[in-house]
């Protein structure tokens, strides 16, 4: 191992990274649990202590929430038929059906350890592929990086399932809005209206906070509280052998596919989840059982959407990309502590760069470790009263918003963002699209002027360059793609993607 | 859930601190120590290290607070409105002059009162380390032959390194094309090749020159750098061109004499303290103390600088009222 990797490793094993690991991990996997809570609102909640942490204390906590959120999502899927996270929905297929055969203990066994493995997976694919892609984005050239973060906003498509229009739409918005604040380029000021608070822009985070929790606040309001309660007797969690051997072959696609479709961008954990399921059918030699509460049904899904976050944390790190909402808090939180992913991450600070790869595998560590003996315990949080939950969150929106910047105006623009919010519910306008533009909207136009700049406004620059030619062409197919495929397809997206 | 209230309790602490500061001899509270860049970039790890040697010194707590955004602009329009008591500092650094004149803001680096400098730094002329060029003249030479070819990287549009990056060249008669690349982007562009130079703050490229990646041509300072005392100065070259970042303290206008001496004297001490100079000697800044006159002195005689260079380069916007 270089010498990098090693500090990085006992970087992420001292005493503190890792408590706050264990800490983020048990966070995931309880609001993952809760139907109505998302990872990104579990973010939200760690949110204000990651601002005052060190910056390896906070990257480690959100990493375990990261981790266990995905792996949380299958509880409620497996025991109250409602997925806890997006990424849970095929779990929720068998792991409901074998629960209400009595099995729930199995298919939970069953849905940690799937989650484990394709989590171990995903590591190792995080902690090989990253530094070289690292070296290789190093060579990357304004117009390369401006046809990267093109590619990268064509997730958009995949997002608009529902309708192209209205997802195109609340891209545009979100890329105007970006258009607030000091020009990139020239250091004016635009759309300020002499407003000084304005100077800094919409920072992403406090959009976000405004977009996803304040409708889901409303939301809580608005349901009635019962809820279903979980009835299934908890025996057995540890998987026996006979069902390890079987769930070989649907972890392995699992965590291949889940770590491929994480690494591009756009793709995460549902669309992983519902293709290995898939995949998994057409591989077993009894598919009429898939459905019908089989072991292999709830593996393949696990570890795929498991898989997903190693592979997202590639871009991530080594191109500054998100691949989903997370990834885009993750960006916005080592921004804060000056730590700005991309390639050069890994040649000035690679010590922190593998203490983040670190970190990423004792949460997959932990994960399982609190899944296993903690699951008795996290099933009884699914009652928590949602009258301590909703105020709390509501409180954390207000502090998180304003210590972002420590400035209170922020806490403004998340209620602005809040509403934004409510009438894109109304509306049925994904969020998603907005979000992505916001964060990628400013370095998309920088990129774009500074090349032009460079070149002397010969837009040509951007078909010479090979790099940047091939981010083009995989932007037209990434689009060609998502059209064709959501025109005959269920839509994964129904909630927001986490 | 137990974390989540110690947060609530002490932002709820902190409000019932912050507001209640009854009217005694200065300081009789904690004093907020802006910052106007964001966390764990070099004004906010030298600022948090000033203001933890200033509180042992005035022996009142002082809050760092990084207020970012429009290059200084949200900080210094914070600290002008701010009531002028000596209980809120601004860290100021050469973006005081420059975002001032650039027009981010409706006043001019005289809105404020100037407690003094603490440190400088030279902002060195970088080329990548395996570059032909060996020294700055075969820079020059290499740009007359292609005029309007090569590019230096800074770290933004109308940035200190982007001031020096004109003045250096207007000096030298090179035209080239100058890429706001930001302060990430700015190392990368050199070292991919996409830009062929770079104006940095020295403690930006230090690093990168020690690993031989990096190779410094001319530094437009005063004397030469202890940290690399083989690099010339523009001046010894036959440029006369001067202009270092700067970092000093600024508080509203208005505030009382008796309170800015004491801020002064807390400052020198604090400047001159063991962990200071020792961060400076790590980093590649000088401390160099300077009183509210010389500074005063200092501040008028650099923003006439930047005035002419933005004036030549059509960035001059100042939206102070005439």
């Amino acid at each position: 191992m270089s010498p990098d990797a090693l500090s990085g490793l006992s970087q992420a094993s001292s005493f503190l990274p890792l408590i706050s690991t264990c800490i983020g991990v048990f966070v995931g996997l309880v609001v993952g649990m809760i139907p109505g809570m998302t990872i990104s609102t579990g973010i939200i909640i760690v949110l204000p202590v990651t601002f005052v942490l060190p910056a390896d204390i906070a990257i480690a906590l959100l990493l375990g929430l990261y981790v266990g959120g995905m792996t949380g999502g299958s509880f409620s899927a497996v025991l109250l038929n409602i997925p806890g996270t997006p990424s849970a929905s095929a779990t929720a297929m068998d792991g409901f059906t074998m629960a209400a055969k009595g099995e729930a203990g199995r298919a939970l066994g069953i849905a940690i350890t799937a989650s484990f493995i394709g989590g171990l997976f995903s590591f190792l694919c995080l902690f090989f592929i990253a530094p070289l892609l690292a070296d290789v984005a190093l060579e990357f050239r304004t117009e390369d990086m401006f046809s990267l973060v093109f590619f990268g906003l064509t997730i958009i498509c995949s997002f608009a399932a529902k309708s192209l229009v209205k997802g195109l739409l609340s891209a545009a918005l979100g890329l105007a809005l970006v258009t607030i604040g000091q020009d990139p380029v020239m250091g004016t000021s635009r759309f300020t209206f002499g407003e000084a608070n304005l100077m800094a822009g919409v920072h992403f985070l406090t959009a976000m906070i405004g977009l996803f929790a304040i409708p889901q606040l409303v939301d809580n309001l608005r349901a009635s509280n019962a809820g279903k309660q979980a009835q299934a007797k908890l025996t057995s969690i540890l998987p026996k052998v006979s069902d390890l051997k079987a769930i070989r072959l649907p972890v392995c696609i699992g965590s291949f596919t889940g770590s491929f479709l994480g690494i591009l961008p756009g793709a995460g954990g549902p669309i992983a989840a519902f293709i290995s399921y898939d995949y998994a059918r057409k591989a077993s030699k009894k598919p009429e059982q898939f459905g019908e509460g089989c072991a292999e049904g709830v593996a393949a899904p696990e570890s795929a959407n498991n898989a997903v976050t190693g592979g997202a944390l590639i871009p991530m790190m080594t191109l500054g990309i998100p691949g989903d909402p997370v990834t885009a808090i993750l960006i916005g939180a080592l921004t804060i502590h000056g730590l700005a992913p991309g390639p050069l991450l890994f040649l000035e600070r690679g010590d922190f760069a593998y203490g983040l790869i670190w970190s990423f595998f004792w949460a997959n560590i932990f994960n399982f470790i609190i899944a296993i003996l903690g699951l008795r315990i996290l099933v009884k949080l699914l009652a928590t009263p949602r009258a301590l939950l909703m105020p709390t969150v509501a409180v954390l929106c207000v502090i998180g918003s304003y210590a972002l910047r420590n400035n209170f105006f922020d806490v403004y623009v998340m209620l602005f963002f809040g509403f934004v919010g409510l009438a894109m519910r109304w509306l049925d306008m994904p969020v998603v699209p907005m979000l992505l533009a916001l964060v990628l909207g400013r370095s998309l136009e920088e990129n774009l002027r500074v090349a032009l700049t460079s070149s002397k406004g010969d837009i040509s620059i951007f078909f010479t360059s090979p790099i940047s030619l091939t981010f083009l062409c995989l932007a037209a197919l990434s689009i060609y793609w998502s059209l064709r495929s959501t025109r005959n397809k269920v839509d994964p997206y129904q909630k927001e993607p986490g | 859930m137990k974390t989540l209230n110690t947060v609530m309790a002490g932002a709820v602490a902190f409000g019932l601190v912050a507001t209640a500061a009854p009217a005694k001899a200065f300081p009789n509270g904690p004093i907020e120590f802006t910052i106007p860049f964001g966390a764990g970039g070099g004004a906010d790890i030298e600022g948090r290290l000033l203001a933890k040697e200033m509180a042992k010194v005035l022996g009142v707590p002082l809050a760092p607070v990084n207020k970012p955004g429009g290059g200084g602009a949200i900080t210094y329009t914070y600290i002008t409105n701010s009531k002028p008591d000596g209980h809120v500092l601004g860290w100021n650094s050469t973006s005081v002059l420059t975002t001032t004149n650039l027009g981010n803001t409706t006043f001019d680096y005289d809105a404020m009162d100037h407690i003094g400098r603490v440190e400088y730094q030279p902002q060195p002329f970088v080329v990548r380390a395996d570059a032909k060029w060996n020294s700055f003249k075969e820079f020059v030479a290499a740009c007359k032959a292609a005029p309007g070819k090569l590019k230096i990287a800074n770290s933004g549009t109308g940035s200190s390194t982007h001031t020096a990056a004109i003045m250096l060249m207007n000096a030298a008669g090179c035209d080239v094309i100058h890429l706001p690349k930001g302060i990430k982007g700015r190392n990368k562009s050199v070292l991919n090749g996409e830009a062929h130079a770079m104006i940095a703050p020295l403690t930006g490229a230090v690093r990168l020159t020690k690993a031989k990646k990096l190779k410094i041509l001319l530094m437009p300072t005063a004397t030469r750098s202890p940290l690399f005392p083989d690099v010339p100065t523009a001046k010894e070259l036959g440029y006369d061109v001067e202009l270092d970042l700067f970092r000093g303290l600024s508080v509203p206008k208005g505030t009382p004499n008796d309170v800015k001496i004491k801020l002064a004297d807390a400052m020198t001490k604090a400047a001159k303290s063991d962990a200071f100079m020792a961060l400076a000697k790590k980093k590649g800044f000088t401390v160099a103390p300077m009183g509210h006159k010389e500074f005063s002195a200092f501040l008028a005689a650099e923003d006439a600088k930047v005035k002419k260079i933005f004036k030549s380069a059509g960035l001059y916007r100042s939206k102070k009222p005439k």
